[in-house]
């Protein structure tokens, strides 16, 4: 019996994560929201998760979509947590060029080889 | 499908800098077969039919199938370029790096591209053994203090509680203790012999990138030593690791763990990391009010610092160098160590000092040509009480190995060979706190005293076929000349036959050998009324293991799922019998009788589903049958369940800002042996008789939350305080005939609440 109820304890700790996930998610549609587009040196499939993942813990930041082929980074942002400034920095040290800014030296040299921009777009 | 599970190789590339000087079991990608996928480039559909050849040999080409796949073995050369040609389409020329090829054949007038993958399943459908990964993103799914704690969101590997004063860890793998399974770090054999009682906290869960663990037989390139399997250790590349990596841990018995890594490139070329690790427990916590301390008090200092430098011509050097001091003490809680007074204690004095020197030089424009020479060194020395007893000892260890691949012809056919030269200098004082006034100085010089030196000049020869499609054979064959026992001849075979598209069959095949350490391997039973009783002519240790696994890769809620059984049998030819059952107060160790068997069977069902996006599954089931002839009677290994489930779910939300975790391990009924207090009693001698411990089941669970460098996480292992009830026979009496804290079977501790951090700079 105790078990079992452990077992549902757990499954509730479970539960609880996911609850604190959505609530995040539903803020989200409060204050207002601007979008910034970025051209980024990302190149493929796993740099769109590397980037999105990125800027999904930077402050402030709704949501980050990349389009591989056009290497166009689409941020929905709240202008009163953060600025274009910081979130092209965010990219830079993720390893990736924002825009005319070229990326961070060292985390672009830790980026496994297909994800150097030396690759074409695949 | 198929696709992500051979890009595997990518990853493995990257973590085998070292070419094959000291690699695991898989096969590095310079040598395996090139594999790839030729699609329409517009609408990415699979191209059937298209010719895939070497730009530089006419004589290897194969065509795709019908899923547009290909796989073709590379040819001697440096040139790595393939042409793809196929009837309306232009031919396209790519070079074949290591990883997965993805080809869009074009129509019309854009370039080819490549696309290179990588994802790493946790049943690898690449290398030849069955290998097993923990991945360090595993790693954090438990607080991970130790390696102890690192296997325990793992079904493959078992950890127990030696005794219940001490506090030691052991693992197991089919079955058979920890001593019969190999541990490497980062491929070395490490951790060996006297070190093996409290090998698992000597190194720290933040430390380790990964941890592969190979069951059955593996290869013959790091030493005849596996019996049962090989668990591999790879720790922080230097060059790939972050920064800084801060991690602090803190639990409600007062025990505290903090960790730092530190990472730097000094130039291009030479990285190093410094891995720092302490803890110390300093309350004494007694929950099931037997006078006895629950965990021994301890405390650790641990550091590690390993230097790469890769001069990006083919020439790679690793050097790393450790240290380490650890002091425990347990028993009665008046227990001191400068004054013990009529109280039962125990302590553990430890320092060691290891070193390697890895270098390897792999030809320009030949990635499967490599010599490698690794050199390591170990001075591991501990001075130990149990009660009256005391256990010291020293070990000296040196390992030098010669290594050399290459290619026959083709990639289809590679074979590694060397030479190697290991040394061993064990020196052991153990003594009863009993004087016979009849022996003599010298025969009690003797009777304290085991010391063993070791020279083992070995060579060995490794040939792996693969044909390009759906077979790979590893053949391997050592002969060592041990200067106590002769010459040693351990052979060994792997396949690896993919059957179908998703479905991966191997078999395991060889023999094992090793030298006992008896005193060591059965720290445990000294904390016990028990008398060590060791038969002076011990034989090494002979078995043979042979086994295979059946995986299927198969999707379950339109998501990748493995179902994974495997099945070994392991036939000892000699063991070092340690026999709990025959006598009450005495643990007799000895060679396996004449006419006598032992043998462990153990087969195991695994599988691994992600029913909801994000939630990881994973159920296993495990059946083992450890038995020995113990005086005449053929009787289960004591303390080994025959049953086992385990259960873990996982769930991460998007970008793994949450992640929770749960884990349910259940355990069968163990057979004990007969208390020290109950001799006089008439026991019958076979199974029935035996006592056993009742069924039971752990929970632990954990929640971790991230944000941009730091993470928090907090969790409870053994959620519902189960306890064993009386972990210490006799704990009235620690110095009586009836003690005995070895025949532990459950935890001692009850739940334990734990808080962490990390921070990191990558």
């Amino acid at each position: 019996m105790k078990l079992f109820a452990s077992f549902f304890l757990c499954c509730g700790l479970l539960l609880t994560s996911a609850g604190a996930f959505a609530q995040s998610a539903a803020k989200a549609k409060g204050p207002a929201t601007e979008t910034l587009q970025l051209k980024t040196s990302a190149v493929c499939d796993m740099c769109k998760a590397r980037l999105e993942k990125a800027l999904a813990y930077e402050k402030g930041v709704q949501q980050a979509q990349l389009d591989v082929p056009s290497q166009v980074l689409t941020v929905t942002y709240r202008p009163d947590k953060t600025t274009p400034t910081a979130l092209r920095t965010a990219v830079q040290q993720t390893g990736y060029d924002a825009d005319d800014q070229t990326a961070d030296a060292r985390a672009y040299q830790r980026l496994p080889e297909c994800c150097k921009k030396t690759n074409s777009v695949h | 499908m198929i696709s992500f599970i051979r890009l595997r190789r990518v990853l493995t590339v990257a973590g085998l800098v070292l070419g094959g000087a000291a690699r695991a079991q898989s096969p590095d990608a310079s040598v395996a077969p090139v594999r790839g996928q030729v699609l329409d480039a517009t609408t990415k559909a699979p191209v059937p039919g298209a010719v895939v050849r070497w730009l530089s040999t006419t004589t290897d080409a194969t065509t795709t199938n019908t899923q547009g796949t290909f796989s073709l073995v590379r040819p001697a050369g440096s040139d790595n370029r393939l042409i793809i040609n196929f009837l309306g389409y232009l031919a396209d020329t790519v070079r074949a790096g290591g990883g997965y090829l993805r080809v869009p054949l074009r129509r019309s007038g854009e370039l080819g591209e490549v696309k290179v993958e990588a994802r790493a399943p946790s049943y690898s459908g690449l290398t030849p053994t069955n290998t097993q990964v923990i991945t360090s993103r595993d790693l954090t799914k438990s607080a991970c203090c130790n390696l102890a704690e690192s296997f325990e969101t793992n079904a493959s590997v078992e950890v127990s509680t030696t005794d219940a004063v001490s506090g030691a860890k052991q693992i197991q793998l089919l079955g058979l203790d920890g001593a019969y399974s190999l541990l490497t770090v980062d491929n070395l054999p490490a951790l060996r012999g006297l070190a093996t009682p409290y090998r698992l906290n000597y190194l720290a869960g933040p430390w380790i990138e990964g941890i592969d663990i190979i069951k059955g037989m593996g290869s013959v390139v790091n030493g005849y030593e596996s019996i049962s399997g090989q668990v591999n250790i790879r720790l922080k590349e230097p060059e790939k690791a972050e920064r800084l990596l801060l991690n602090a841990y803190g639990n409600d018995l007062g025990k505290f763990d903090v960790n730092l890594n530190l990472a730097t490139r000094l130039t291009d070329k030479v990285s190093t990391t410094l891995l720092l690790h302490t803890d110390h427990l300093g309350r004494r916590a007694d929950r099931n009010n037997d006078g006895f301390l629950d965990l021994p008090l301890a405390t650790q200092y641990n550091a590690f610092n390993k230097w790469k430098y890769n001069s990006g011509r083919g020439f790679v050097t690793e050097i790393g160098l450790g240290a380490l001091r650890e002091t425990r003490q347990g028993g009665q809680l008046g227990f001191r160590e400068d004054v013990p007074g009529p109280f039962y204690g125990t302590t553990q004095a430890t320092n060691r000092y290891t070193g390697y020197a890895k270098t390897s030089y792999t030809w320009a424009g030949r990635p499967y040509q490599s010599l490698g020479l690794l050199l390591s060194a170990t001075d591991h020395d501990f001075t130990s009480r149990y009660g009256r007893r005391t256990y010291d000892g020293t070990q000296r260890t040196s390992l030098a190995t010669l290594l050399f691949q290459s290619i026959i012809g083709t990639t289809a056919h590679t074979y590694r060979a060397g030479l190697s030269l290991l040394h061993d200098d064990y020196r052991e004082v153990y003594r009863t706190g009993f004087l016979y006034p009849t022996e003599t100085p010298q025969q009690r010089f003797d009777r304290e005293h085991r010391n063993r030196q070791e020279q083992v000049p070995g060579a060995f020869g490794e040939y792996t076929y693969q044909n390009a499609r759906n077979l790979t054979v590893v053949t391997g064959l050592r002969l060592d000349r041990h200067n106590l026992y002769g010459w040693l001849l351990t052979p060994r075979l792997n396949v690896k036959y993919d059957a179908a598209k998703n479905t991966v069959l191997r078999l395991a095949a060889g023999r094992g050998f090793r030298v006992a350490n008896p005193l060591a391997e059965n720290t445990g039973m000294l904390v016990s009324s028990r008398e060590f009783v060791i038969s002076p002519n011990l034989r090494p240790e002979k078995a043979w293991n042979v086994g295979g696994s059946f995986t299927q890769y198969f999707n379950a809620f339109g998501r990748a799922a493995t179902l994974i059984t495997d099945y070994y049998h392991t036939e000892f030819q000699n063991q070092v019998v340690t026999d709990p059952y025959t006598a009450t107060t005495q643990l007799l160790i000895g060679n396996l009788e004449p006419g006598g068997r032992s043998y462990s069977r153990s087969f195991q069902a695994e599988v691994q589903v992600e029913p909801v996006k994000g939630l990881q599954a994973k159920a296993a089931y495990k059946f083992l049958d450890v038995k020995t002839t113990y005086d005449g009677q053929l009787l289960p290994k004591v303390l080994t369940p025959r049953n086992r489930l385990f259960l873990n779910l996982a769930y991460a939300t998007a970008f793994d800002k949450w992640r929770a975790d749960l884990t349910v391990q259940g355990y069968g009924r163990r057979p004990l042996a007969h208390e020290p207090g109950s001799a006089g009693h008439q026991h019958g001698s076979d199974e029935t008789t035996l006592p056993f411990s009742p069924r039971y089941a752990l929970l632990n669970s954990q929640l971790t939350r991230a944000f941009k460098r730091w993470e928090v996480y907090a969790g409870v292992e053994n959620l519902t305080n189960y306890r064993q009830a009386n972990p210490i026979q006799g704990a009235y009496a620690p110095f009586g005939p009836d003690f005995d804290a070895a025949m532990i079977w459950g935890p001692v501790y009850g739940r334990l609440t734990y808080l962490g951090m990390r921070f990191t700079l990558p």
